[in-house]
């Protein structure tokens, strides 16, 4: 198991370099200059050149690189072109938003999800099941911005409920400690902030949970379906043991493992930043960010947030590798396969 | 091992979010100060400014971005300032001032007693750093607007604390409106700019109406007001500047009472906004959008060619149908606001008929136009809209045309190769003096002059233009200019465009200046 997991890690080394060496040739090679738009419309050719050298843009492109690798070894990922500030700051100002609404998101799609994945097998062909398909199907197909605005339109805008946009209102933002409102509000005592921070949640995390939650709904249903055939389910019954009893400890338990592989994707995906969501709803997160980044040829910010978001999926899949082994005991991750 | 395996499982979940939680341990804003307020604000208290970006940074120098600008407009004062209703310059940190007869010296006389933010003085020597950093030897590249501010200056000479002289290279009228800028010119506090090593976009300290205290990143900036100010004090205590990114959620912000104040709305929502109950505030715009013909080639470098197109073409229909009420037709380069416009100016105007003769007495049939397809602030209408308007005015005198449209990075591309007949494009105006829009005909940038126009007389008048002094004849050397420049027709100027503000019923006194700043100082809310 442990050999196992140092595999994994290990392997990290070479996904990022792949990674990286892609992102910083598509930003070299698709996105135009940066010194123009990093120097405004009044900005000299001398200028321009000038700015080009200082920022290393002259240099053949292996050796930028060569450059870019060795300072992000030593944890340092360069300066933003167009705000001067160090990338990781910039990186780490936005990122526990976007961890905090994902957390949220995923726990929602999961409960959600499973639930009426498990009821939609259980009463298979009922009207339940037809009511839970047609949730996860409107879910599956409704882009996610427009689901965003009539969510705004309608709790904010018509009924006055709920906060249209941000994280929170911003003459209650809590001291940073975390980064994460929830739980900055509880450190602070401030009841008020904390539940001021889960009403902000509310909107931003129904919308980007509804994706998420509609994949998770099929496959929990498809899943649960075939495990329910099982023999196992039937000598389950056949020992008198209660039904519930047996969809929870006997069908479900079987059934989680392609489940929690589509949780792990879903949530790598999320942490990645929901580019739409946080954009409708004002969320400071990283994806908006880094579309305006990308936008502006803010080169170092970009390769920076996909270095991020690289580690992030190869550790969240890492992590759902582990969890099958808890899901079923016959999986062990050793040299050979037992 | 089934249970090592679960505290392996488990040790490692908790190692990996223990690591990310690590990492985001940092604060996600800047603090400088504690929360702006030890008590529940009342809502009375805070004025709430919600617009579509995030500024760049609150470093004068380091900026070039517009949103940055409403922020900074109140942090900091400048040595001028721009009157409230045009772009004349008043007296601001500067209480008055002199110039040299040759136009050479600039004498100003400062305010006395006023402090920056940090609590250091205001004096002859914070101007001279603020000059000195954006001028050479210290200059550096990414400092966007120091060469446009300050490109004229040679030196600044203390005098004594209270006086300074800045030496120019050359006469140049416009740097007094330069100074009134809220790019470059505002004074930051020497002290802040060796403690940030010359860099204060994240922690501005100036000696404006307020105070800055927090930004948190794509979420707010918070100011709180400077009971010190030397000036008149700022109504409402608490400002919050609020990043809403898309439109539509921007209007349900304010309609929602999450935000007093927006701008960057286009004329869709308008009638969403006042059913809600709000205001629109509809401030002029120092800005112009234009037809150009390339006058370097034929058939176009032909005077009675390019007259001849303008006259087929309606503009106050043009402007109406495409703009819906929200752009002034332009008569001029120069919007009507501005010093040298006067209303004796007029260009080709609109006759089809005569076109159809003079168009076909030129044997002009086919006519190659580009165009950019991305809304502009000049042209929210995008490039491609307005130049297939046109398109349908010129075919109704037997000119057929060829557009070939391109997103805004590939189009400038194409507006230095050259290769048009007719093209479309705009300006925004910097500083408010009429040199800014007049001296894009003379420039030698055909990125800058894409008219390629190029006229003695012209070029004459704007070196004229910059040696004189402000006032009624200085005026008349830019009305010159507009008449010579609608002679030639080299440019079909189409609009002005409006800028678009919205607030709410009970906020007093919101104005959104035409340079397209926002000073909050004597806004209220009721």
């Amino acid at each position: 198991m442990l050999n196992y997991i140092l595999k994994r890690i290990l392997m990290l080394i070479p996904v990022l370099i792949g990674v990286s060496i892609i992102v910083f040739l598509i930003m070299r090679v698709f996105s135009p200059d940066p010194a123009p738009i990093v120097l405004g419309q009044h900005a000299t050719q001398l200028a321009t050149e000038a700015w080009r050298q200082a920022n290393g843009l002259n240099d053949p492109v292996y050796l930028q690189y060569f450059n870019f690798i060795t300072g992000a070894l030593t944890g340092d990922l360069g300066t933003s072109y167009y705000t001067k500030m160090p990338v990781s700051k910039e990186i780490f100002a936005r990122f526990p938003a976007t961890i905090e609404l994902a957390l949220v998101a995923i726990v929602l799609a999961s409960f959600f999800g499973i639930l009426i994945g498990v009821i939609s097998a259980v009463k298979k062909n009922s009207i339940f099941d037809n009511i839970g398909m047609l949730i996860a199907l409107i879910g599956v197909s409704m882009p996610i911005f427009w689901l965003g605005i009539l969510l705004i339109i309608l709790f904010s805008g018509t009924l006055h409920w709920l906060p249209s946009n941000g994280r929170i209102d911003p003459m209650l933002q809590p001291v940073a400690v975390t980064g994460f409102y929830m739980i900055d509000s509880l450190i602070a005592g401030d009841m008020d902030a904390f539940t001021d921070t889960l009403q902000h949640l509310v909107l931003p995390a129904t919308a980007l949970a509804m994706y998420s939650m509609a994949i998770i709904t099929r496959m929990t249903r498809s899943s649960m379906l075939d495990t329910l055939q099982q023999d196992y389910i039937r000598t389950a019954r056949a020992k008198g043991i209660s039904e519930g009893r047996v969809i929870r400890k006997h069908a479900l338990r079987n059934g989680l493992i392609p489940i929690v592989t589509v949780i792990g994707l879903l949530l790598g995906s999320l942490l990645g930043g929901a580019v739409l969501t946080e954009t409708v709803f004002s969320w400071p997160g990283i994806g908006a960010y880094t579309v305006t980044c990308i936008l502006k040829s803010d080169f170092p910010v970009v390769q920076g947030v996909v270095l991020l978001i690289a580690t992030i999926f190869v550790m969240v899949n890492l992590i759902v590798d582990v969890i099958y082994a808890f899901l079923d005991p016959r999986i062990k991750y050793s040299k050979v396969k037992g | 091992m089934r249970k090592m395996k679960k505290i392996l499982a488990l040790a490692l979940a908790v190692a990996v979010v223990g690591v990310t939680m690590t990492g985001c341990g940092k604060p996600a804003a800047t603090d400088t100060k504690p929360a702006a307020t030890d008590t529940k604000p009342q809502a009375t208290d805070t004025l709430i400014y919600a617009q579509g970006a995030e500024p760049r940074g609150l470093d004068p120098a380091l900026v070039d971005d517009g949103e940055s600008a409403k922020v900074m407009i109140n942090i900091y004062d400048g040595l001028l300032q721009y009157n409230k209703d045009s772009t004349k310059v008043e007296p601001s940190l500067a209480k008055s001032w002199e110039v040299s007869p040759d136009g050479l010296s600039y004498t100003f006389h400062l305010q006395e007693g006023v402090k920056f933010h940090d609590g250091t003085d205001f004096n002859a020597e914070a101007v001279k750093v603020n000059i000195d950093r954006q001028i050479p030897p210290l200059v550096t590249a990414d400092m966007a607007y120091g060469s446009f501010v300050y490109g004229s200056v040679k030196d600044v000479q203390v005098v004594d604390k209270n006086t300074v002289k800045v030496n120019l290279t050359a006469p140049s009228t416009p740097f007094l409106a330069n100074l009134a800028m809220v790019m470059s010119a505002p004074i930051v506090s020497p002290k802040a700019l060796t403690d940030s090593k010359n860099n204060v976009n994240q922690a501005p300290v100036g000696t404006g109406p307020y105070k800055f205290v927090k930004w948190s990143k794509d979420e707010n900036i918070i100011l709180v007001r400077n009971d010190e100010y030397w000036g008149t004090k700022a109504l409402t205590k608490n400002v919050i500047f609020k990043f809403i990114k898309d439109n539509s959620a921007r209007v349900v912000a304010l309609n929602n009472g999450e935000a007093d104040m927006i701008d960057g709305i286009d004329a869709t929502v308008v009638k969403q906004i006042t059913d809600g109950g709000n205001k629109i505030f509809q401030a002029p715009g120092m800005n112009v959008n234009y037809m150009a013909y390339n006058t370097s080639k034929a058939p176009f470098n032909d005077a009675k060619a390019r007259k001849a197109v303008s006259q087929a073409i309606n503009v106050p229909e043009l402007v109406k149908s495409l703009y819906q009420g929200y752009s002034e037709p332009a008569n001029s380069v120069l919007p009507t606001f501005m010093e040298g416009y006067d209303k004796s100016i007029a260009q080709v105007s609109y006759d089809a008929a005569a076109a159809a003769t003079a168009i076909k007495a030129a044997g002009l049939t086919k006519v190659h136009m580009i165009a950019y397809t991305n809304p502009r602030p000049y042209n929210a209408a995008t490039g491609q809209t307005l130049a297939e308007a046109i398109q349908g005015y010129l075919s109704k005198v037997g000119v057929t045309v060829t557009i070939d449209s391109y997103d805004w990075t590939t189009y400038k591309e194409k507006i230095k190769a050259g290769d048009y007949d007719i093209a479309f494009y705009g300006w925004i105006g910097d500083n408010g003096d009429p040199d800014n829009f007049m001296y894009l005909l003379s420039h030698e940038d055909p990125t800058m002059n894409i008219a390629r126009y190029k006229n003695d007389e012209f070029n004459k008048l704007i070196a004229k233009g910059l040696e004189t002094p402000a006032g009624a004849e200085r005026n008349a050397i830019y009305t010159q200019m507009e008449k010579v420049a609608a002679a030639d027709a080299a440019w079909l100027p189409i609009s002005h465009a409006q800028t678009l503000c919205a607030y709410r019923p009970n906020i007093t006194n919101f104005y959104f200046h035409m340079t397209g700043i926002t000073p909050l100082v004597g806004v209220g809310k009721k």
